[in-house]
């Protein structure tokens, strides 16, 4: 399909999906809306340190809740994905499910955002 | 106006320039608060000063220190922020604290540390820490750092108001004296333009610590600062401070209770708030709105209770009302509000502010210091109180 729109470390579970393209964002978005599935959404950038600090727990989050889909995004590569989500620091986590938003963490908040995602898993 | 105890201001020299040492004593003659153990686990337990500790309480006045440093290259780009975590880390350790949350938005990453805050932009880092860190053991470090980065330092700026227990300070924070001794040897030669102040109040607790340094005398462009201090907390207000037991919240959640509940969340309303609640008891957060940081700290134990406001000056936002919000949130009998490079305007205002909540203006001292500018220092108290 010629360049890479989206990225996986491994497999499809319990990974963190690297979303490269609006066109792939917009297909992961509506497959989320059709199914019962929480998906996690790491809004982060490249320059952005605490982005980094938090990014190994964030994989061990993804290896715990293998049920849950997380997709990473970029706020560079896809900067209206982070407006329509009034992202306006990093690391921003959107909690979605049926593709509506059921709860957010701003910033390094490991314990918190463990808590919301059993909270919202099922 | 109170008179002034400077220590010196050099005039430019290539060679190793040197600050008048004949410095008179602060006068730390108020008597101390009764003995207190503080079992604030935030306070530090791998210190080696437990000791000191167990004889007083938490010490929330701060010791802050702002970096800045310039660029060879005509693009610096994202500077200081490309540091990577490794580095930042061991620098903390020096100061013996830890990085608890973090965020960070286009211009800058900001950190909630165990002893309050670490702010880093491209070309700036200010380091704010209490307890018995330390803060000026990072000084080599982060030079050193940034070195490898390009950039070379062209200000430092250290603050401080007065310990409520000088006595539990390690070296080489054991008096003003010290601390400058150490600060001189730090830095290096091109910085050589400094001035150490000592600026007083007519509170024997209270006197404003300056020491500043520069490559440049006057710099141009300078945004102002405002650092506010507040003791002897409202109890009721303080208590909202604390956690409580089996609530079943992590300190991230028990954290953004509070900045709600406490109306912190209000002080600045366009600000993306990263906070953290202490066990049993204490708070931070740092407040992110575009370039400008702010920052709050409290130790809110009975005795020795304290809260920290500090914001950057920006022209969208009105300074003097969010000063005067923090200190309603607090209820303070003691205020005191050092300003940096801040207009008459600004300090007549903050001023105004605080007076509309009942307090009674009690001194306004300043000094002007190399490459920062203008330092204003007033203290308020709340009128029952007498001096």
């Amino acid at each position: 399909m010629g360049a890479q729109i989206s990225s996986q470390q491994r497999s499809d579970h319990g990974e963190v999906l690297l979303v490269h393209s609006l066109d792939s964002w917009n297909t992961r978005f509506q497959n989320s809306k059709a199914s019962n599935k929480l998906m996690v959404i790491d809004f982060s950038a490249e320059w952005c340190r605490p982005c980094k600090f938090i990014e190994p727990a964030v994989h061990d989050l993804a290896v715990e809740f293998s049920d849950v889909d997380f997709v990473k995004i970029d706020i560079d590569e896809l900067p209206d994905v982070a407006k329509d989500f009034e992202v306006k620091a990093m690391p921003t986590f959107v909690l979605v499910k049926k593709g509506k938003e059921q709860e957010r963490v701003v910033g390094v908040k490991k314990d918190e955002l463990h808590r919301i995602i059993e909270k919202h898993r099922f | 106006m109170l008179p002034i105890i400077s220590l010196g201001c050099l005039t430019p020299h290539a060679l190793s320039p040197t600050l008048s040492l004949s410095i008179t004593k602060p006068p730390y003659n108020t008597p101390l608060p009764p003995l207190l153990y503080s079992t604030n686990p935030k306070h530090n337990p791998t210190n080696t000063h437990n000791l000191s500790m167990a004889v007083s309480g938490f010490e929330g006045f701060e010791k802050r220190l702002e970096l800045q440093f310039s660029s060879h290259d005509p693009v610096t780009g994202i500077g200081l922020r490309q540091l990577d975590f490794k580095s930042l880390e061991q620098v903390l350790h020096q100061v013996q604290c830890t990085v608890v949350s973090a965020l960070g938005n286009q211009h800058f990453d900001s950190y909630v540390l165990s002893e309050s805050s670490l702010f880093v932009y491209p070309t700036k880092i200010i380091i704010k820490t209490c307890g018995t860190t330390q803060l000026l053991k990072s000084v080599q470090p982060f030079i050193n750092h940034a070195r490898t980065l390009n950039l070379h330092i062209i200000a430092l700026r250290y603050t401080r108001g007065s310990f409520i227990f000088p006595q539990a300070q390690p070296y080489p924070h054991t008096s003003f004296h010290e601390e400058i001794v150490y600060l001189e040897d730090s830095i290096p030669h091109h910085l050589c333009y400094r001035k150490a102040s000592v600026i007083p109040s007519k509170l024997t607790s209270h006197s404003w610590h300056v020491f500043s340094a520069g490559a440049v005398e006057y710099p141009d462009d300078v945004p102002y600062t405002v650092e506010v201090c507040m003791t002897d907390l409202d109890q009721t207000l303080a208590r909202k401070f604390f956690r409580h037991p089996n609530d079943g919240k992590n300190g991230d959640s028990a954290g953004r209770e509070m900045t709600g509940l406490t109306g912190i969340n209000r002080i600045n309303p366009n600000a993306q708030i990263c906070d953290f609640a202490f066990e049993p008891c204490g708070y931070s957060m740092n407040g992110l709105d575009r370039d400008c940081y702010s920052t709050i700290h409290v130790t809110p134990e009975h005795g020795f209770s304290y809260a920290s406001f500090e914001c950057l000056g920006s022209m969208y936002n009105d300074m003097a009302d969010m000063v005067k919000k923090a200190v309603k949130v607090f209820g303070p009998a003691t205020v005191s509000v050092a300003t940096t490079n801040a207009s008459d305007d600004v300090c007549m205002r903050i001023k105004g502010a605080v007076e509309q909540l009942g307090m009674k203006c009690r001194s306004c001292s300043m000094d002007v210091v190399p490459a920062a500018g203008m330092v204003v220092f007033q203290t308020f108290t709340t009128r029952r109180k007498r001096i």
